[in-house]
């Protein structure tokens, strides 16, 4: 495997002498060199009129001593400037360190690319987007305006290390994001979709234009009709699949090592303690197919892997960088990521989600709430680590009264308190559904993440409304 | 500053686009460095060093449109990038809507950068142990680590402990050049000097709250952040004890800090892509009242020394001190060169530059003054998540704040919802402060609102 070294324009001797610099100011350093070409093309007003792509090239320099960090970056990778960003972060002046040792990684090889992104022409890929307006169109009269984004990356990571550790890996990311609007009569609705895989153009199918037709336009009459609903606590039947949000933000931020390290998080003296009711596993997971959260290898050289965050309701793991994983005294679980070269990995989530559970159906978990709500489609979320509020915003969902589905509902808020609404989880569906949407993750630095979860009834969370 | 070096790159650009076949092009290079020095608990805990340069490079060739960007800066490399992207834009369909903003409308008066004042060279002489001690002042962990908070910081309560602070000063420089074919050059350059600080702190019971406050100067002789930790720990501590208040109408103050949040939604639904495609809710709206009387927003760009103040947009056109709002009659969309063709209406700014919202009904109101005058209602200290449904202009949003009752605080309140429209919402508009933070480039007083849907 081409281990990108031409790319970069480095040699093994280079990147040690590279990595002694930084020794000199702590007793870690590693390289990370990354290349991401983004290219975009956008139908607007019918067309696919603009478009273009972006390069990104530059190697980041860190050094540790301990939990501090030096961190500098050159966006050349000659030489001397990458000796001077190591001299930069070395500026964080511990003890200095020395070379170890390690075994070679064998990642595995989970994001395919079948058909190259290169391998088709843009008027092609421009096609497909045109396809997609008019199947739309086709399906709903009402439709105004359909912009659609096609975008697709290709980042070239080259990683080395204090450990003598060279790794590399390729990154490639598909994304198709639609945003519809619609009128009837006087009122307006809009809608976005959207889909995110790691591999290559093989993911423009047919089937994939047809699901994004069908999304788009699915439910529109109750849209158009939903009211906002009377605001206050109630029970919560979050649908599986994109209801993840709730996993990322009530219990996952809260999850991840460097708030629990500085003790800044709800959760962080709740390790091995029953948090939720049995039967739930919460997972953190690299290792799905094309996942947009999945990672062959970290930004850190760290094998990408499957972490299970709580099992059978009892909090096991939190998720670890190299700086948390050595001062909790644990192996790394994979999850130092990072935007860009422009910054030090951090502790983030992949894939984040619930595994199935044993109590039924979406209709069983809907039968089964006299007065509440029902939420299936999201907007973004947020959540105060230290206090453990986190917030959702729903795009649709239904009064529940009587065990069904009434009024439709729209632009509201939820609200609640992460370990609360772990404990007042009630039933769990068997009926889990990873999300592909292209969920981004804005804790401090953007990364691509996805999320999921089975049908879940919540016994109470603050609903905004009227 | 942009060097000779630099600049000439850029105008090489130029030249390489007309080789490769576009009629017009635009270059723009951003160039940013920054030094940041992290703290926690009151030791430095991150050291980095930041250096970019880009250039973004948008191509008109054969009536078709395309943008790209490269941060790679060879003269060679860049030709060959140019000649692929104008390949690329050959590829895309036409649209006669695609040109240069009209040279009479660019910009002519930034020739140096440092016309607007907020450039201070005395950033290039900051060493880095100057900046060590700059982080280490302003952290106050250590002043405070291991006993409980005296009165005044913890707001009232008993045995609140600081857990965690983490802080972040940095100081930076941003420059940007704009060149195009039409002889356009105009340039840009700002200082910042920036501390940002988050602190967790427990009650006796084991609770925690957190907050975050900032200061920024564009220049060092204005920069203080010596009260920044103390102040994330009063907001922290004046969290303690919260719980939801009763669902229902309440006035609602929302304070300075936080109230540029409910007027970004409405500078976003006057820009002309959403305009022009339909989604915001203020289309049809320009010379219309849709709000209270008492709100006017102007756009002020022109303000020497001030963070924010710039003479030119993303074009290179002028940029001018306008109304954007004018006792709740909204005055301008903001259209960029592209959508005056698509519109057919006459181009301004692509973006509010640097918007006030003026105080109303009288000057010299702050968050105190809004309390009083509403007596009772809920002062929102905080937003936690929630979004605006650009098209409808319907809003849900998370907040923690204080109850106050005869315009005096009485509790603290969290995990609470406001839900409503932002026409709705601004039309019950009750007064407008000029208690401003002149550091944050959107000038919003605090606000004071009737009638505003809350549950908890």
């Amino acid at each position: 495997m081409n281990n990108n070294m031409d790319l970069f324009g480095v040699d093994c001797a280079g990147l040690r002498s590279i990595v002694a610099e930084g020794l000199k100011g702590g007793r870690w350093c590693d390289l990370y060199f990354e290349q991401t070409v983004y290219n975009d093309l956008l139908l607007r007003d019918g067309t696919v009129a603009s478009g273009g792509f972006h390069l990104d090239y530059g190697c980041g320099v860190r050094v540790l001593d301990g939990e501090k960090t030096g961190y500098a970056y050159s966006e050349s990778t000659d030489m001397p400037a990458l000796l001077d960003a190591a001299r930069a972060a070395a500026a964080i002046a511990g003890k200095g360190g020395s070379f170890g040792s390690s075994a070679p990684l064998c990642p595995p090889e989970i994001n395919r690319v079948e058909y190259a992104w290169d391998s088709t022409s843009k008027k092609e890929l421009a096609a497909w987007l045109e396809r997609l307006e008019a199947a739309i169109r086709a399906r709903e009269p009402r439709t105004v305006k359909v912009i659609a984004l096609l975008s697709w990356s290709q980042s070239d990571i080259l990683m080395y290390n204090s450990l003598d550790s060279l790794t590399s890996d390729s990154r490639p990311l598909g994304n198709v994001t639609v945003t519809v609007i619609f009128r009837d009569g006087t009122r307006t609705e809009q809608r976005n979709v959207s889909r995110s895989y790691r591999c290559g153009r093989e993911m423009l199918s047919g089937e994939l234009l047809e699901a994004l037709a069908d999304e788009a336009v699915a439910g529109l009459d109750d849209s158009f009709a939903a009211r906002r609903p009377k605001g206050g606590r109630m029970p919560v039947v979050m649908a599986a699949g994109a209801s993840g949000i709730l996993l990322h933000e009530a219990m996952g931020h809260a999850f991840e090592a460097d708030f629990n390290r500085k003790g800044q998080s709800i959760f962080s003296d709740k390790m091995g303690q029953r948090i939720c009711k049995r039967g739930i596993n919460i997972v953190d997971d690299a290792t799905i197919p094309g996942n947009r959260g999945s990672l062959r290898i970290d930004d850190e050289g760290v094998l990408g892997q499957k972490t299970y965050m709580v099992e059978d309701g009892v909090l096991t793991s939190y998720l670890h960088d190299r700086i948390s994983a050595e001062w909790y005294g644990v192996a790394p679980t994979g999850n130092g990521r990072r935007e860009s070269f422009r910054y030090n990995p951090i502790p983030r989530m992949r894939a984040t989600y619930m595994e199935s559970g044993t109590d039924g159906t979406l209709q069983d978990l809907i039968g089964s709430v006299r007065k509440g709500i029902f939420v299936d489609k999201f907007a973004n979320g947020e959540v105060k680590i230290g206090e453990g509020d986190f917030t959702f915003y729903v795009n649709r969902g239904y009064l529940i009264e009587n065990g069904r589905l009434t009024m439709p509902v729209k632009d509201i808020n939820i609200i609640g308190n992460g370990p609360q609404a772990l404990a007042d989880i009630e039933a769990v569906a068997g009926d889990l559904k990873i999300d592909d949407g292209t969920w981004t993750c804005g804790k401090e630095q953007s990364a691509a993440v996805s999320c999921g979860i089975p049908s879940v009834l919540i016994k109470n969370l603050t609903v905004g409304g009227e | 500053m942009i060097t000779q070096n630099e600049r000439s790159i850029a105008l090489a650009c130029l030249d390489f686009a007309r080789e490769a076949g576009a009629q017009k092009a635009r270059i723009t290079l951003n160039k940013n460095t920054e030094d940041l020095i992290a703290t926690l608990d009151g030791e430095v805990d991150k050291v980095t060093r930041c250096a970019d340069r880009s250039l973004s490079i948008a191509l008109f060739v054969d009536g078709r449109f395309g943008t790209f960007s490269v941060n790679k800066m060879e003269a060679e490399a860049l030709r060959d990038f140019i000649f692929k992207a104008a390949d690329t834009v050959r590829m895309l369909a036409p649209d006669a809507c695609r040109t240069l903003p009209d040279p009479a409308r660019c910009c002519t008066s930034a020739v140096t950068g440092t016309e607007m004042d907020i450039y201070d060279p005395s950033r290039e002489s900051v060493t880095p142990s100057q900046r060590r001690e700059a982080a280490l002042a302003a952290a106050v962990a250590g002043r405070l680590a291991g006993k409980d908070l005296d009165a005044s910081l913890a707001c009232g309560h008993e045995g609140m402990r600081l857990i965690s602070e983490e802080g972040e000063y940095s100081d930076s420089v941003f420059d940007t050049l704009v060149v195009d074919s039409q002889g356009l050059e105009c340039i840009h350059s700002e200082t910042s000097f920036d501390y940002g600080v988050e602190v967790t702190v427990e009650d006796a019971e084991g609770n925690k709250y957190s907050d975050y406050w900032w200061t920024s100067s564009p220049r060092l002789a204005g920069f203080d952040a010596s009260d920044c930790g103390f102040e994330a720990i009063r907001r922290a501590c004046a969290q303690a004890g919260s719980e939801p208040a009763p669902s229902g109408k309440y006035n609602m103050v929302v304070s300075r800090d936080m109230a540029s949040r409910l007027v970004s939604p409405l500078l976003n639904a006057l820009n002309g892509y959403s305009i022009q495609q339909g989604n915001s809710f203020l289309v049809g709206s320009e010379g219309r009242q849709l709000f209270s009387a008492g709100l006017s927003i102007v756009d002020e760009p022109w303000r020497k020394g001030e963070a924010g103040s710039k003479l030119f947009d993303g074009e290179g056109v002028a940029t001018r001190e306008a109304p954007i709002i004018e006792d709740g009659i909204v005055r301008r969309y903001f259209i960029n060169t592209y959508m005056a063709g698509k519109l057919g209406i006459a181009p301004t700014v692509e973006d509010a530059i640097r918007p006030r919202v003026c105080p109303w009904p009288s000057p010299g109101l702050d968050a105190a003054a809004l309390m009083r005058q509403c007596g009772e209602g809920i002062l929102v200290t905080d937003f936690n998540g929630g979004n605006c449904n650009m098209t409808t202009g319907d809003f849900s949003y998370g907040i923690s704040g204080q109850i106050f009752k005869d315009g005096r605080i009485v509790r603290p309140v969290s995990e609470m919802l406001i839900t409503g429209n932002f026409l709705g919402l601004w039309q019950h508009l009750l007064a407008a402060g000029d208690d401003y933070r002149l550091c944050a480039t959107k000038l919003v007083g605090s606000l004071a609102f009737s009638g505003v849907d809350f549950s908890g």
